[in-house]
């Protein structure tokens, strides 16, 4: 999807050919077919045929494997939870071959559940999946006896089964390293997220289901979208009164969060990479193992340091500073947005600084010396040094790092969901104040179980980030370097 | 153009895989789900008690024919699991009876139909648990839920700062935190379940109440809601009282963002109004001497309570309330039908007295059935428990007195209460504040008596519709 | 001379000052930086008791223990949870188990899509590109009911026959999005010569024998880095794991998972907080000294990632 985005603009005079290449593909195809072999004739209809034909009898076999068992999920259905892949799926994914169930035998304890309409959504999802892999295969068999055709007719030998394993080391050896992660990635990325693009559409969100007795949901258009705007629905005058305030929340916070720890970072490897300095590693591992725990301690330990009865709010007190403990992350409805919104900026800054130092004390000794032994002949003070060279040198390089950042920044889960759970909260508001929209999204999915408010609020968290990147990465010099290696 | 050859090909496996491995048609053959074993889930603190039990049950019973595993889970959130994946849920699972209808409507739950079983649960019963474990099944109305144990909100208070006098009103522990300096009372949490303290509170002398939750309503869907009232002027008085005991430096706060067991512990407060699976927590907070329960206590209505109110007077005492809810055991939809039989008999033994007599012992779980308070007395008496124990179970028992269960109907009604935002609107009302989602209205000035009268309507209005009315109509409608 | 001098000793005293005031300042902030992880260390080793005799295992307002002990770790590894007898260190071996073998499946998935897209030129390979680098963008959350059925259609959740098989599940729900994550490895097989290809190609080498041959050893930083990250992440995440393993299959948890749910369950104790602290230490030894070992190549990684994005 977003691949054809970017490369649409440059493609013009492509696409203007579409028309013309789909027809040679056509026609192609049809003269595959009359100039084929029998065994290509028939590999139309039995996949492997040609390659048994042809004498390629493992190949053929895994062939004919793959047509079996597409075929054999398209016609029996196996089903999960009671329900069914195959044809049942498609049909299914119009959410409108339904039924209640319920129905129940008091004697022998037989009970019928109703449809899943969740699964029927991600199993239909699966099945057509399924299906264009049923053609590509079809294809590809075709194309694999068409080719041992060829290679008869100049009087080659059709590849044998190993000499075909030893082109996937050589000649298609990105095909045998890309496909793990082609099949991973459709498998557990890309059909997840069709799925949850999909429930935005629908009527899923099991408050509005329980509060009607029932079990299913269907399609209902861009109604969850539209609520955003008029608060419409359950969620709805939540939707629309707190959507604008949280993106705000979160763009500033990616701003300032990812501000902070670039120039602290900066700063700090500055500090420590100072000449004359001695303890550098040590002063270095100190700031790394802050790297090295994991998240859910480390920013435990920090909500419990600040929390009302722990040992920050006991030092104050005892310091005679403050009478009442403070609320420092907003854990408490009543407790100051602003403060909650500064401390959680602020322990940012201690979680990701040490993160900049790290990147940038390489970078910083990078720099050509003769650059500053030049300012130096000219009477440059240390602090025009960094403005002028410092400085500039290491935002130029690491441009495409503060992009990443701040496009991870605007997702930052962890930290949100650890230190404050979005706190504090506003009465009759699921998003309280410090909650980022990945948070609010957790909220109103996984605690309310609205999975199309949910998946609307994903698709504009996902928009933002994908423009964000698509619009800096074409700019950026990886990506124009990559034309000329290309 | 081999491509994609081995993507492919692992597709196609898995595809054959699912083919094999999985359950094997739209239509189920006979029971493949029975695998001779039978799972139940409890509650985490007493898994092993019921595992012991079970064992011995099978051992007693060579023909039962099925191995029984049980296994602890955490209690709140198991509904939420069962509902995400009924089929990987045990085949007896166990909720609090408010989530029967739930779990009813998202056809999680199969009916209870053994005759000896509900004779059981009726002869066993009060009739206040006997209401709340019905629920329909295609306007069939079934009984789902077997009440095992029961559970009430009441006092936890700190014994070092606070006299049993004291603990007795909530007057007597602003006295108490007055002298130490320090908040009276905290709740464990600002939900539905946990302000039942106030909205539910009776008059002491006799009894009565306004309030009004389902009252009649039939459990059918599409039946009738009954009636609900939450606008009678006692109710007013109380969320009045309520305000301004919270707004007194010596009186109710919520609960620390570290938990209402670091206030109990740091004496930012001295008492909680708590349950029984609180009490590992609170001992640990106060220690085991210094921990003293008690019934919720009572409170006097103030001139500044009743002012311009009809039907309530200074001076007039009542009794925070609570949900007295219950335990169930229930079966789970997706379980087997060979085992539905042999399921009815095991939960018809777990829920006997014997075995809720022998859980209470081991694990202080509080039987669930008429007269079980003689056998709590008899086992203190009989130095079985400890004082503190005992008190426990004893105060739980005394509460139900004071308390109804939560009620619920045909599966939906029942959540208004917990994330309907009624809690939410109530709470504003003790804090003052506005409170923001009525349609398009803003609830404002809820410290003034039109704005609780609002509130308590909106309340209400929640209760009955599942969502704030778009508006507030010009006239509030006089309580029913 | 004498004017050469002075300036000089200025020079050197100027220096010398901001010396100092850069230690202070690096010890201020690392005191800073030390304090929550100090403080959980302390916590665990944190032995009080009341006055009638009850252990004290919540947070306190001392940071410093008046009591050390060892009594939280003892309890940590004997304890029953979740009715799992000695379940953290049950959880310890998954945790390893399942980060062993989600570092060796991440690392190669990692490395070889790394080569492809740096080495080798085929059709789709920017749009390959592009779409990792988008899909990645998407909130997690909602996925996660999709994977949980996903692995259930090939049995690969914690079904009561087979509950060791969501271990499997989870390892494959890991590992599979780690090939998408190749821009770091990437960036740093860019800068090996293309020149070192070509004479290899014109050697007779297939492509496989340049990847094992060539570019393998040259990459050991890469690759250090790359199993450094994918080991360390089933140490840290406590969402996605309890999803796919199960609310009541406690016995094949991961220990973030399980050190969550004690502190956070419905009814959390707070009073294991300093029996969680012990835990925080277990977990945090073996990852932090992982670190510090190969500091090195995980800075060039780091490095390596935000020049090249």
């Amino acid at each position: 999807m977003g691949s054809r985005t970017l490369v649409a603009p440059k493609n013009k005079k492509n696409q203007l050919s579409f028309l013309e290449r789909l027809g040679k593909k056509f026609s192609d195809f049809g003269k595959r077919f009359a100039d084929g072999s029998l065994g290509t004739k028939l590999s139309h209809f039995i996949f492997g045929a040609g390659n048994f034909y042809h004498k390629q009898y493992i190949k053929g076999f895994l062939f004919l494997l793959i047509q079996v068992g597409i075929l054999a999920l398209m016609i029996f259905c196996p089903s999960v939870n009671g329900t069914p892949y195959g044809w049942k799926a498609l049909r299914n994914l119009s959410l409108t071959h339904v039924t209640e169930g319920g129905a129940f035998d008091p004697v022998t304890g037989h009970f019928t559940s109703g449809s899943d309409c969740k699964l029927m959504v991600l199993f239909g999802f699966v099945t057509i999946a399924m299906i264009v892999i049923y053609f590509l295969v079809w294809n590809l068999n075709i194309a694999s006896s068409a080719k041992a055709d060829k290679d008869k007719k100049i009087g080659k030998k059709p590849s044998t089964f190993k000499e075909d394993l030893q082109e996937l080391l050589d000649g298609k050896f990105h095909v045998m390293m890309l496909t793990p992660t082609c099949i991973a990635a459709a498998v557990f990325t890309i059909l997840p997220t069709i799925f949850m693009i999909a429930l935005a559409f629908t009527t899923y969100n099991s408050q509005d289901m329980n509060d009607l007795g029932t079990n299913l949901f269907h399609w209902n258009g861009l109604q969850n979208f539209r609520a955003v705007f008029t608060g419409e629905g359950s969620l709805g005058v939540e939707i629309k009164n707190r959507f604008l305030p949280v993106l705000g929340w979160t763009f500033i916070w990616a701003i300032f969060a990812t501000l902070t720890c670039y120039f602290g970072g900066i700063i700090l490897a500055l500090l420590i990479n100072k000449k004359g300095l001695k303890g550098k590693k040590l002063f270095r591992t100190v700031f790394i193992i802050t790297i090295a725990v994991p998240q859910f301690i480390s920013l435990l330990a920090v909500r419990n340091l600040l929390g009302e009865y722990g040992p920050f709010n006991a030092m104050l007190m005892n310091l005679g500073w403050i009478k009442q403990p403070i609320g420092f992350l907003g854990l408490h409805p009543g407790d100051s947005e602003m403060l909650a919104k500064f401390m959680v900026i602020l322990v940012n800054m201690w979680v990701g600084i040490p993160y900049t130092m790290l990147m940038t004390s390489g970078i910083l000794m990078n720099i050509p010396t003769d650059l500053y032994e030049a300012a130096r002949v000219d009477g440059a003070s240390t602090t025009k040094m960094f403005f002028k060279i410092t400085l500039p040198y290491v935002v130029f390089v690491t441009t495409p790092y503060l992009i990443s950042s701040f496009v991870g920044n605007i997702s930052a889960f962890n930290t949100i969901f650890l230190l404050t759970g979005g706190g504090p909260t506003y009465t009759g508001y699921q998003a309280g104040g410090t909650d980022l929209l990945v948070t609010w999204l957790y909220k109103v999915t996984i605690d309310q179980g609205s999975y199309n408010t949910g998946a609307v609020i994903g698709i504009f968290t996902f928009i933002i980030t994908a423009t964000i990147t698509l619009v800096t990465y074409r700019r950026s010099k990886a990506y124009n370097e990559e034309d000329t290696f290309q | 153009m081999k491509k994609f050859l081995i993507f492919l090909m692992v597709f196609a496996m898995m595809a054959a895989m699912l083919v094999g491995c999985s359950e094997g048609g739209d239509t189920p053959a006979k029971d493949p789900n029975d695998d001779g074993e039978i799972r139940v889930w409890v509650g985490e603190e007493s898994a092993e008690f019921y595992q012991k039990i079970c064992d011995q049950y099978v051992a007693d019973h060579p023909d039962f024919g099925y191995k029984i595993t049980v296994k602890g889970m955490d209690t709140g959130s198991v509904a939420g699991t069962i509902t995400n994946d009924p089929t990987a849920a045990a085949d007896i699972y166990t909720v609090a009876h408010d989530n029967i209808g739930k779990l009813a409507a998202t056809q999680c739950a199969k009916p209870i139909t053994d005759q000896g079983l509900i004779d059981q649960v009726l002869a066993d019963n009060p009739a206040s648990f006997q209401k709340v474990i019905y629920s329909t099944l295609n306007d069939q109305t079934y009984l789902f839920g077997v009440p095992y144990i029961s559970q009430a909100l009441f006092l936890y208070y700190n014994k070092a700062l606070v006299t049993d006098e004291q603990a007795a009103s909530f007057e007597g522990l602003q006295e108490a935190a007055k002298a130490a300096n320090t908040k009276a009372i905290t709740v464990t949490g600002d939900d539905g379940f946990n302000m039942s303290f106030a909205l539910l509170a009776t008059k002491v002398s006799d009894h009565s109440t306004t309030v009004k939750l389902y009252e009649g309503a039939e459990s059918v869907s599409g039946g009738s809601k009954g009636v609900s009232n939450c606008q009678g002027d006692d109710t007013v008085a109380i969320v009045r009282w309520l305000q301004a005991y919270a707004a007194d430096p010596n009186g109710f706060k919520w609960a620390s963002s570290d938990g209402w067991d670091a206030d109990l512990r740091n004496n930012g407060a001295l008492a909680v109004i708590g349950g029984a699976w609180h009490y590992n927590t609170a001992k640990a907070s106060l220690g085991e001497t210094n921990l003293g329960i008690a019934l919720i206590p009572t409170f006097s209505l103030t001139n500044e309570a009743v002012e311009g109110l009809t039907g309530v007077a200074a001076g007039d005492t009542y009794r925070g309330g609570t949900f007295a809810d219950c335990k169930c055991f229930m079966i789970n939809a997706y379980s087997a039908a060979s085992k539905y039989a042999k399921e009815q008999e095991l939960i018809k033994y777990m829920s006997s007295k014997e075995v809720q007599n022998a859980s209470y012992l081991e694990c202080l779980n509080v039987p669930a059935y008429v007269g079980a308070s003689d056998y709590i007395k008899q086992c203190y008496d009989e130095g079985k428990v400890a004082e503190g124990e005992y008190k426990l179970a004893a105060m739980q028992v005394g509460m139900a007195e004071w308390g109804i269960p939560q009620p619920f109907i045909t599966g939906t009604l029942n959540t208004y209460y917990y994330s309907k935002n009624g809690p939410a609107v109530f709470r504003a009302m003790i804090d003052k504040t506005a409170y923001p989602t009525t349609g398009d209205k803003v609830l404002t000035e809820t410290e003034s008596l039109e704005g609780i009268r609002k509130g308590l309507y909106l309340i209400e209005y929640l209760w009955m519709h599942g969502q704030a009315p778009k508006e507030f109509p010009a006239t509030l409608p006089t309580p029913a | 001379m004498s004017d050469k001098k002075i300036k000089v000793s200025s020079q050197s005293r100027n220096r010398r000052v901001s010396l100092t005031v850069t230690y202070t300042l690096l010890i201020v902030l690392g005191i800073i930086w030390l304090v929550p992880l100090v403080w959980i260390i302390l916590s665990a080793f944190r032995c009080e008791y009341r006055a009638d005799g009850t252990f004290i295992g919540t947070v306190t307002e001392n940071y410093f223990p008046r009591v050390f002990g060892l009594k939280n770790f003892k309890d940590l590894f004997t304890a029953t949870y979740y009715g799992v007898p000695k379940a953290f260190p049950l959880w310890m071996l998954n945790t390893l188990v399942i980060a062993v073998i989600d570092c060796v499946i991440s690392t190669f998935l990692v490395l070889s899509v790394a080569y492809c897209m740096s080495k080798l030129k085929f059709k789709l390979r920017k749009a390959f590109m592009n779409a990792s680098m988008i899909i990645g963008l998407f909130p997690g959350f909602m996925s996660m009911i999709a994977i949980y059925f996903l692995l259930k259609s090939i049995g690969l959740t914690g079904n009561p026959q087979h509950p060791q098989y969501s271990v499997i599940g989870l390892i494959l729900a890991y590992s599979a999005g780690a090939g998408l994550g190749f821009q770091i490895a990437k960036g740093f097989f860019d800068v090996i010569p293309n020149a070192l290809v070509e004479s290899a190609k014109l050697d007779g080498c297939t492509n496989f024998k340049i990847f094992q041959r060539i570019i393998l050893p040259l990459a050991k930083p890469i690759i250090i880095y790359q199993a450094l990250m994918s080991f360390t992440g089933p140490w840290m995440d406590f969402i996605f794991a309890k999803v796919i393993i199960g609310a009541d299959n406690a016995r094949y948890w991961t220990v973030s998972v399980g050190l969550y749910s004690l502190m956070f369950g419905t009814h959390p104790d707070t009073n294991l907080f300093t029996q969680f602290a012990a835990g925080c230490v277990i977990v945090a030894i073996p990852i932090v000294t992982l670190f510090m070992f190969l500091q090195r190549y995980y800075v060039e990684g780091v490095t390596a990632g935000a020049v090249k994005g």
